[in-house]
């Protein structure tokens, strides 16, 4: 199994599930981040473009509306006015009528077939002509129909004619029992009570044929009502004349104005206006006009730039979103690498403070144990013949022995504690490794450990402080000998990095460590050298101290049962390095 | 070589006074002082040393101190400071107030003689060369 510890693995204190913990709450937190961003761009992109869109779609519906409504209005003002002056031309005729000609003269069949095909020729629409007494009785009658004699006085229309003098009736069958309506107009016979009434009606199909010749592309229908909304012409949609119009509305006094729009199956606009001197209200309608279909393509196409808009920008948000978050998530795991990273060298530096103090505290009682011990040697060696002498010599030894064991690790302590500048030359790694080695040539032949160089030769000089280095690679190198024990080897290869470093790997076929040791190795005080006078556990976390303050960073590997290997890369110059 | 002058100044009577015995056994004459106040008592009484060994950390005035005030006192006088606290810049300071050397408890006897030795030709031939 191999353990490559990257700088953060080195520095790992936390068990495992508290860890897994954090990594999951991290985990949650990033997701949070990452869709946080996710719904504010979105907000930020699409607020805008809804807004934007929204307002073009009400604006151009409203425009669109106003147009229709305008059309709608133009036309059924201008169709009004050509039936108010075929009205008005139609009631002329024969106002002009009954004040030019006599009773006498009208009472006259031949007169009246005459005028009446006079009249005739002029006004189109014309069925008949006939005159009524002031009994209500009709007494002469040019026309199609046989209806001499017949008795109007209880006739809604005789007796508006009385009252008005001039009326356009509502359409109505009659004795005839064909829908028509009527034009009145009274007429006073000097010496004579009561007023006749000369009356001329007009077939429904006459007002039916001029409201189709005033029909257009922009509008769907026309048709008149009564007051009562009794149909006076027959409509594509409401039904036969005398049916009822449904749509029931405020009456319309003047001008011609919208009554009501319908969205049920479609857009339905109407508009009325009175037909000034009759009772009745002319209706246009429009449902789903050139206006609507170009509406409804303008709709359609904005709908699928919208939707297409919102789909890029989602997939670009999503994106964006997701390297943010990734772009934030690096800078906060490289910012807690750093912060490990100083929390260690933080610890090492109280751990120094604190073995500073402990080394101080020691060392006194250590110096006067020593110094007692060797005064007892002294005064024992001047009286030879004290009993037990050599055995007392052995035990004063012994004691020294022990003194300077002591002795060793306080200064080791100390020397860990030591806040030394970093002195920078110009450094051959490959020349401080030979030398280093020969500290340790004798250790390792006489424990049979071979070992090889694979010294890169042309490799550059360094920046760096010697002593320091030396102690590094002697601490490393020696901790192998130590972890081989007898018979094996080590094998030390430089090597050139690129970007300005060097790598040194120091592997020995020793017995390898496993994962919990490997975590905690560069942690003080630890140690896994067993037994007496071995180890106070300092080596490895001064070596990495060393390292980190030589600005370069160290790693191992290693497998059980196959040895160690630990990588020591510096950068060539750690002065530009640091700039 | 001749006999020579020791003073010993240590908080740590024990180990003053104990250290300042085995010297004597080496044939080396010494006196012991508690601190300063009585190292500069001794030197007022007339006794010069050649050599004083000092200790760093003292209630009162601390090696360092003292070392300065000694060397008012003569300015000929050789002083290693021995110490339980090592530092290097305490040393590089020393070293710059005319420190002789700088040793670190508990110390070899060997090497403390050696060191007096060293120090003690040193005043003496810098003595010698002052009265050529």
């Amino acid at each position: 199994m191999i353990f490559r510890l990257p700088k953060i693995e080195k520095v790992l204190f936390e068990g495992r599930t508290s860890r897994h913990r954090q990594n999951l709450s991290a985990e949650g937190r990033y997701r949070h981040l990452r869709r946080s961003l996710l719904v504010t761009m979105l907000l930020i992109t699409l607020i805008p473009l809804a807004g934007t869109s929204l307002l073009s779609f009400f604006q151009y519906r409203q425009l669109i509306r106003q147009e229709a409504i305008n059309n709608l209005q133009w036309h059924g003002e201008s169709t009004q006015r050509s039936l108010e002056v075929f009205l008005d031309k139609l009631k002329n005729a024969l106002v002009v009528t009954a004040n030019s000609y006599p009773v006498g003269d009208l009472v006259q069949q031949k007169n009246l077939d005459r005028i009446f095909t006079e009249l005739k020729n002029d006004h189109r629409g014309l069925v008949d002509l006939s005159l009524i007494n002031p009994e209500g009785i009709q007494v002469a009658y040019a026309g199609p129909y046989n209806l001499l004699g017949k008795n109007y006085r209880g006739s809604a229309w005789y007796n508006q004619a009385l009252a008005r003098k001039v009326f356009v009736s509502d359409v109505f069958t009659g004795y005839r029992n064909v829908p028509h309506f009527v034009i009145a107009v009274t007429k006073k016979e000097p010496g004579q009570n009561g007023y006749w009434v000369v009356r001329a009606s007009i077939d429904t199909r006459t007002l039916e044929d001029f409201l189709a010749s005033a029909w257009a592309e922009q509008i769907d229908e026309l048709f008149l009502i009564n007051q009562e909304n009794i149909l006076q012409t027959s409509s594509w949609h409401w039904g036969r004349t005398g049916e009822t119009f449904p749509i029931t509305f405020s009456p319309i006094r003047k001008g011609f104005n919208l009554i009501s729009e319908q969205s049920n199956n479609g857009k339905v606009l109407r508009a009325a206006g009175a037909v000034v001197g009759t009772t009745w209200t002319l209706v246009v309608e429009q449902r789903d006009n050139a206006e609507q279909k170009s509406w409804h393509s303008f709709r359609d196409q904005l709908v699928i730039i919208f939707v297409i808009t919102v789909l890029a920008a989602g997939v670009l948000i999503i994106n964006i979103s997701n390297a943010l978050a990734a772009k934030i998530r690096a800078a906060d795991e490289d910012r807690e690498l750093f912060l490990k990273d100083q929390e260690h060298t933080n610890k090492l530096a109280s751990i120094g403070r604190l073995a500073a103090g402990v080394a101080h505290e020691i060392n006194n009682p250590l110096a006067i144990i020593n110094e007692k011990a060797g005064l007892l040697k002294d005064i024992l060696k001047l009286t030879r013949d004290f009993p037990h002498h050599d055995k007392f010599i052995t035990q004063l030894t012994a004691l020294e022995s022990a003194v300077e064991r002591a002795r060793a690790i306080t200064h080791r302590l100390l020397g860990f504690a030591r806040r030394m500048d970093v002195s920078l030359k110009s450094v051959q790694l490959n020349e401080i490794i030979r030398e280093v080695l020969g500290f340790l040539e004798k250790e390792a032949l006489y424990r049979n450990i071979k070992l090889e160089l694979h010294l890169l030769r042309d490799l550059p000089p360094i920046k760096s402080d010697p002593g320091q280095l030396q102690q590094v690679l002697l601490n490393i190198i020696n901790n192998a000998i130590d972890a081989i024990d007898k018979d094996g080897n080590i094998r030390i290869t430089t090597q050139q990095l690129t970007a300005g470093r060097v790598q040194v790997d120091i592997r020995d076929d020793g017995p390898g460590m496993p994962h919990h040791i490997l975590q905690n190795i560069f942690e003080p005080f630890f140690s896994t050298k067993l037994g007496e006078g071995h180890g106070t556990g300092l080596g490895l976390s001064i070596t990495y101290g060393l390292v980190k303050k030589l600005g370069g960073e160290i790693y191992v590997e290693s497998d059980e049962g196959l040895g160690t290997t630990f990588s020591l890369v510096f950068p060539i110059d750690q002065q530009q390095e640091r700039g | 070589m001749a006999e020579i002058k020791v003073l010993i100044v240590d908080d740590e009577t024990e180990f003053a006074a104990t250290l300042a015995e085995r010297l004597e056994l080496r044939r080396m004459r010494t006196r012991v002082a508690g601190g300063a106040d009585e190292a500069l008592a001794i030197m007022g009484e007339g006794w010069r040393p050649d050599v004083v060994l000092l200790d760093l950390k003292m209630p009162g005035l601390d090696g360092l101190q003292t070392l300065t005030l000694l060397k008012q006192q003569d300015s000929a006088l050789e002083v290693i400071l021995v110490s339980g606290h090592g530092s290097t810049s305490t040393g590089m300071e020393g070293m710059q107030k005319g420190l002789f050397d700088y040793l670190l408890k508990p110390v070899d006897i060997g090497v403390v003689v050696e060191k007096i030795e060293q120090a003690y030709l040193k005043k003496t031939g810098s003595a010698q060369r002052g009265k050529d």
